[in-house]
Order: structure tokens, then sequence, then C-alpha cells
């Protein structure tokens, strides 16, 4: 058996460990295709790649199993390292094949206080590590939050939340990231240069190109990371026999400079190491995502996860994932929401309820918001101005390392209209018990919004759209559409004094709480009746 | 059932009447007796065509924003063909027809449809609420007048030789 090992002193048998696990995905699919090549390359993959690489993270081999293997570090990141290592490498092996040859590993990576024997170990957290390899995607590697915590700070990568995770036959939730290595340094990666200063290559030199921190460049990457997913594949043939021998690798290597990303890989959309799109989420009751650093690509054309809602943190807004869409923007009702005209809006996250004053004053406390706000935490904060709102979505975004900002104006009606044309999400005429609005019926209280939810959410599944607090966007105010964006972005000059509000409030008539009403305010003045909701990127 | 609903309605609107009665006396920012506010322009009357200015005057306060407690200080709010009265006690409406000017503007541009409008401005204390005695301008009526058709002289022209050709085509 390879990798045996009777190095740990026999008689403790408890230990904390960081536990690796893997498979090879679609193993029974790659040896029905071609059972004595796929075994013959799996068994060289193993001796050249797989159990040097452990070695050389300090960890060693417990067990192999028909298709992957089990191996145990002492430290956490070590075991990271090498997880990302492994999967960098195969890539590189695979990029000479054809995809349908390709091997490619799942890896798990739990933290865990385990029972050793001198040739298995036992225990909850090797169970958990299992239960991470098959949940992640051929390629990827998953890490629970034990692992996480150990090695945010310290492996510049990214790590994208997929929030707590019941698994089979464990008692408590175990909290799954998954850990995204820089997309462009995946083909080049070999053995030779992705031992220890992987990251060093082509990340850091990216950052360094760029000429900003790395704070700088996540907050540049959100915008950036659709584009580079999308990147036309470039072929490259020189690579493929590179990749084989150590020796031409770093031939390879030094011909790449440092600061250039390695060309990506040939066909794009499968990607050797998957930088997947959620995919996971769906699936998921408790769809949770959270990128705690790099966000995934998400080509546009991806139906994805929309629909579904998530939280970056407890005690974040909870978001909608919206897809992208053109719709009519706009209405003849007011001479300020004319012209109505056709705007593309991407895809984005949108708050299921405005900002909640429990979630404002998580801000406060935070001493990231000024003047704590009373009442119910689940009524709508309010009494905001557009400039109190902006302090809430740079903190936020400071704190999740996540793209918050106010909505665009037009992602607001887009929102609001969700598909519907008319003056309201239901319809033309104003119902009862649809909005919080003057004259709109009950439940209604002149003095103060209902808390968030008690109207129905529209078709996308969001709330309080139409009355209740009058709500901040992005975009400057503009007495009409004339000269107004097509492409979802906010209208906005340098300095301008007023913002506008969507929605209306509960204290104007139905009117203002139609679809496509605007209003304006000086964006340095709290009102009692405005508030607003957060969007995020995807 | 929609009697009920509108039974209820004005139960609620009683009810808040009420506890606001109460509330008025402590809730209100008191404003120094001699205090005026008044529109200088335009006058009560005038006749005005297209967009014109609305000059805010306000004498022994000083204007500030919102926000700002300062003893005797205040910001404007504009009225635009309002007839209901000001409820004292809450902050004033923010809408199409009462105009905010919480950063401390003195004056605003408006453009409105031709006809007959009315005027009035209303000191806000920190809160958007009234003072206490209200501060209130006197309501001015002005009328806008229907845009000038205006044409080009080539347009004029051509209107006055179509006028010369007709009457030259009756005359014989």
């Amino acid at each position: 058996m390879p990798g045996e090992s009777t190095s740990h002193v026999v008689g403790s048998p408890r230990r904390l460990a960081a536990i690796l696990a893997a498979d090879i995905a679609g193993y029974s699919r790659l040896m029905g295709f071609d059972e004595e090549g796929t075994l013959a390359r799996m068994k060289r993959h193993r001796r050249e790649l797989i159990e040097p690489t452990i070695h050389e993270h300090f960890g060693r081999v417990i067990k192999t199993t028909g298709d992957g293997f089990l191996a145990m570090f002492d430290s956490p990141l070590e075991a990271v390292r090498c997880a990302i290592v492994i999967q960098q490498s195969m890539a590189a092996r695979n990029t000479s094949l054809p995809p349908e040859q390709w091997i490619r590993y799942r890896i798990g990576v739990n933290l865990g206080d385990v029972i050793v024997d001198p040739d298995d170990i036992y225990g909850d957290g090797v169970n958990i590590a299992a239960r991470l390899e098959n949940m992640a995607d051929p390629g990827g590697v998953f890490i629970s939050g034990g692992v996480y915590e150990q090695i945010k700070n310290k492996l510049v990568c990214g790590y994208q939340s997929l929030g707590d995770e019941k698994l089979k036959n464990i008692t408590d939730p175990v909290r799954i990231y998954r850990v995204l290595p820089d997309p462009t340094a995946v083909s080049g990666a070999s053995r030779a240069r992705a031992k220890w200063n992987w990251t060093a290559a082509g990340f850091v030199g990216l950052m360094a190109v760029a000429g900003t921190g790395w704070y700088a460049f996540l907050t540049q990457q959100p915008t950036g990371s659709p584009e580079a997913a999308l990147s036309p594949p470039v072929s490259v043939p020189a690579q493929a026999g590179a990749a084989q021998s150590q020796q031409n690798a770093a031939l390879e290597a030094s011909a790449n400079p440092a600061g250039l990303p390695p060309p990506p890989p040939p066909l794009s959309g499968e990607l050797p190491i998957a930088i997947p799109e959620a995919s996971l989420a769906p699936a998921a009751p408790s769809s949770n995502a959270q990128i705690a650093a790099v966000p995934p690509p998400q080509p546009l054309s991806k139906p994805a996860d929309f629909g579904t809602s998530f939280r970056d943190c407890q005690h974040c807004p909870e978001l909608v994932r919206l897809a992208g869409g053109s719709f009519r923007m706009g209405s003849n009702e007011d001479p300020s929401e004319t012209p109505v005209h056709s705007v593309r809006v991407r895809p984005f996250a949108l708050g299921r309820y405005p900002v909640t004053v429990g979630e404002w004053n998580q801000c406060v406390a935070a001493n990231g918001c000024p003047s704590p706000l009373d009442g119910d935490s689940m009524a709508p904060a309010r009494n905001l101005s557009w400039a109190d709102a902006q302090q809430y979505v740079v903190w936020l975004s400071k704190s999740t390392g996540q793209d918050y900002r106010l909505p665009t104006e037009a992602e607001w009606e887009y929102a609001a209209r969700a598909g519907s044309s008319g003056r309201y999400w239901w319809g033309d005429k104003v119902l009862p018990k649809m909005a919080n609005c003057k004259g709109c019926g009950e439940p209604y209280d002149s003095h103060q919004p209902a808390l968030v939810g008690t109207f129905p959410a529209n078709p996308l599944g969001l709330h309080d759209l139409a009355g209740g607090v009058a709500q901040w966007v992005a975009d400057c105010w503009h007495p009409n559409y004339q000269g107004a964006p097509t492409d979802g972005s906010a209208w906005t000059e340098a300095s301008c004094r007023e913002r506008v509000l969507r929605g209306g409030s509960w204290r104007n008539d139905a009117s203002y709480a139609r679809s496509a009403s605007r209003a304006y305010y000086d964006s340095g003045v709290r009102y009692p009746a405005h508030g607003f909701r957060v969007a995020r990127s995807l | 059932m929609h009697a009920r609903v509108r039974q209820s309605a004005i139960a609620t609107a009683f009810a808040a009447s009420f506890c606001c009665s109460l509330w008025s006396a402590q809730a209100q920012t008191p404003a120094p007796a001699d205090a005026s506010l008044y529109i200088i322009y335009p006058s009560d009357g005038q006749r005005i065509r297209g967009s014109f200015p609305v000059r805010f005057g306000l004498r022994n306060m000083g204007v500030t924003h919102a926000g700002d407690r300062t003893p005797n200080t205040g910001h404007h709010h504009l009225l635009i063909d309002v007839n209901e009265a000001l409820e004292p006690d809450e902050p004033i409406p923010t809408d199409k027809q009462h105009i905010h000017f919480g950063a401390g503007q003195t004056e605003t541009r408006l453009d409105l449809p031709p006809g007959k409008h009315t005027l009035q401005l209303v000191l806000g204390d920190a809160d958007h609420k009234p003072f206490s005695p209200v501060l209130i301008s006197k309501k001015i009526t002005v009328t806008v007048l229907p845009p000038r058709v205006r044409r080009s002289s080539q347009a004029l022209r051509a209107e006055r030789e179509k006028r010369i050709q007709r009457s030259g085509s009756v005359r014989p």
C-alpha cells in the first residue's frame, strides 16, 4: 500500500488533524471508456504527482481507495495548498487530453479531532472530509468552516461560502467553503511552479500590475470577472507536452514571466479546474452563498440560480438573485417618467426587503453608520438620507468583502415591475392588502410604515416595492428620462445635490406607489419616510 | 366589507388625531412671535409665461438645513396647489405638491402647467414639522400662461404668401 505510515506515535490515538479526502469524478465512466489507460494514468499521477505533493506539504497518505485517497496533515494550510497544487497540476496534465479522458479529482478538506490507527483514521472529522469531497465539483476543492478559519488570512485565494449544510449522518451542520484558485493561473500551473508559491506567479503578479493593494483588487474583481470568464479560449499547443515533465514546465515558466498570467486553457467552457458557477446552491435548501474573496465568474447566459436568496452574513440583508433582462422603463402618466424607453439590466442581487431597523443598528454597533434607530427591529429603517444609506452599503461591503451598493434606478424599476408593464406589479388598479400607502386599505397606520414583509411579495419574491418607505437609489435626479442610460447603470454626475427615491412612502397616496413613480430629495437630508434597500453585483 | 374597512379607517383617523392633540404641545418647536415667512417673488396675482423662479423670504429667524436643532432656525417647504391643512405634529409631507428645501435653499425654479396655481411657504423644524406658532406665508396665486407658439420667420413668410395667394385667387 503506497504511503502507509507508522511515523505516528502509537499510544496517543486521538489527535487534531487536517484530513484531505479525494476521489476521481466519473471514475466508472473513465474506466468504461478506457480501463487500462485510465488505470495506468491514475497510477502515474499518484506516483508522480499526488504522493510527492502530499509529502512536500508535510502530509501523509493514510490509505488509497479504488479511485481516491485519504491524507492527513498537521497543518490545514498545508492541506489546502496541497489540494490546490494537485488540482492545478491535474488540470495541466488534462490539457493534453480530450475532455472525455480527463481525470478530475474532487477534494474535501476538514479539520477535526480524529482517531489515528497505524494504517487508517476514523471519526467524524474523516467522515466530514469525505462528505465535502462528495459535494465538491470535479476539479474543485471544498473546505469546512474550521479549515477556512485557519487559513483565510494566510492563503491568498478566493473562498466562496456555501452556507451551513446538514451533512448525512453528521449531527451539526457544517459550514462549507469552495476554494477558488486564481482562474488565470490554472493551465500553466505545474508542480515546478506551483509547489509553494503558486499564488505568487499569476495572482500577485496581476496585483502588482494593477498597482493596487489586495483590497482594491477585490473591489475591482466583481465587474471584471464575468468578462474574464467569457474570454475566448486560446489554444496552447506548446503546452501539451510541457506539462508532462518538470523540466519542460520550468522552461515554460521561465518563458512566461511572472507578471503575465499564463494563457487560459482550451475549452474555457470546461475549465479543468472548475471555477464553477454556484451550481450547488439551487439544490441546497439553505442556499446561503457567500464569497469571501474573489467571486466566481458568473457568465451572463447562465440561468444559474436566479430567484433563490442568500445572505452574506448572519445579520446581512437577505438578497434575491435576479436574472438580468430588458424591460420598458417609465410611463406616460407623469412627465418625469417619460420617455418610456427600453433598458437592459445585468444580473444582480437585490434586498428582499428594505433594510430593517435591526440591520441598520448592526451597522451602528460596528461604528459603520451614524445614529441608532428606534422601533421594531423588523420595521424598515427610515429617517435616513442618501448619504446615510451610502454609509451602510460601504460598511456592508467592507465587512463582507462584497460589492454592495444602492440599486440603480433602472434596477429598482426592473425589480418592482417583475415583468409587468402596468401601474403596479399586480395590475393597474389599487387592490386592498397589496401596498402600504395612503388610501390603499388596511393595515395602515398613518404614523409609521408596516413592518417589512407585511404585504405580499411580487413575482420575483421581493417585498415592499410599493409604498412603505420611499427608497433611495444610486441615481442623481433628472427631471425626465431624456438622455438616460439604457444599460441599467446609474445616471450620475460628479456632484449632484438631489438623488432619486422610488416606490413612494406610506404617507403618499397610491399614485406614488406605482412602479414607474419617481421622486427626489436632497441627498444629505433625512426624512422620516425615506429608507433604502441594498443591491449587490453578482 | 367595504363599509367596514372605511369605518375602521375612520376610527384610526380619529384615534390618530386624538393622540396628536395630546402630543402637539410638547412636540412642536417654538418660533419667535415676530418671525414671518413670505414669498419675495412672484407676487400675488402675477401672470407668468414658462418656468419661473420662486424666492423665499424669512424675517427674524434663520435658515438652516434639516436636522439642525439650533433655536430659531428652520428650513423652507413650498406648497403648490395644496388645499388641505397641515397636521401640526406630523412632518410636512413630501410629494409633488410639497417641495422640501432641507439643504437650506432660499429659492427654486418651477415649471408648472398653464393655469392658475397657488404657492405657499411653510417653515419646518429639524424634523420637518411646522413650528408653533406655525410659520406659514400668505398663499399667493399665480397664473401660468400657455407657451407662446413660436414660428420661424420662414414659416411666417410662407403663411403670409399663402394668404396673399388665396386672396389673389379669390379676387379675379
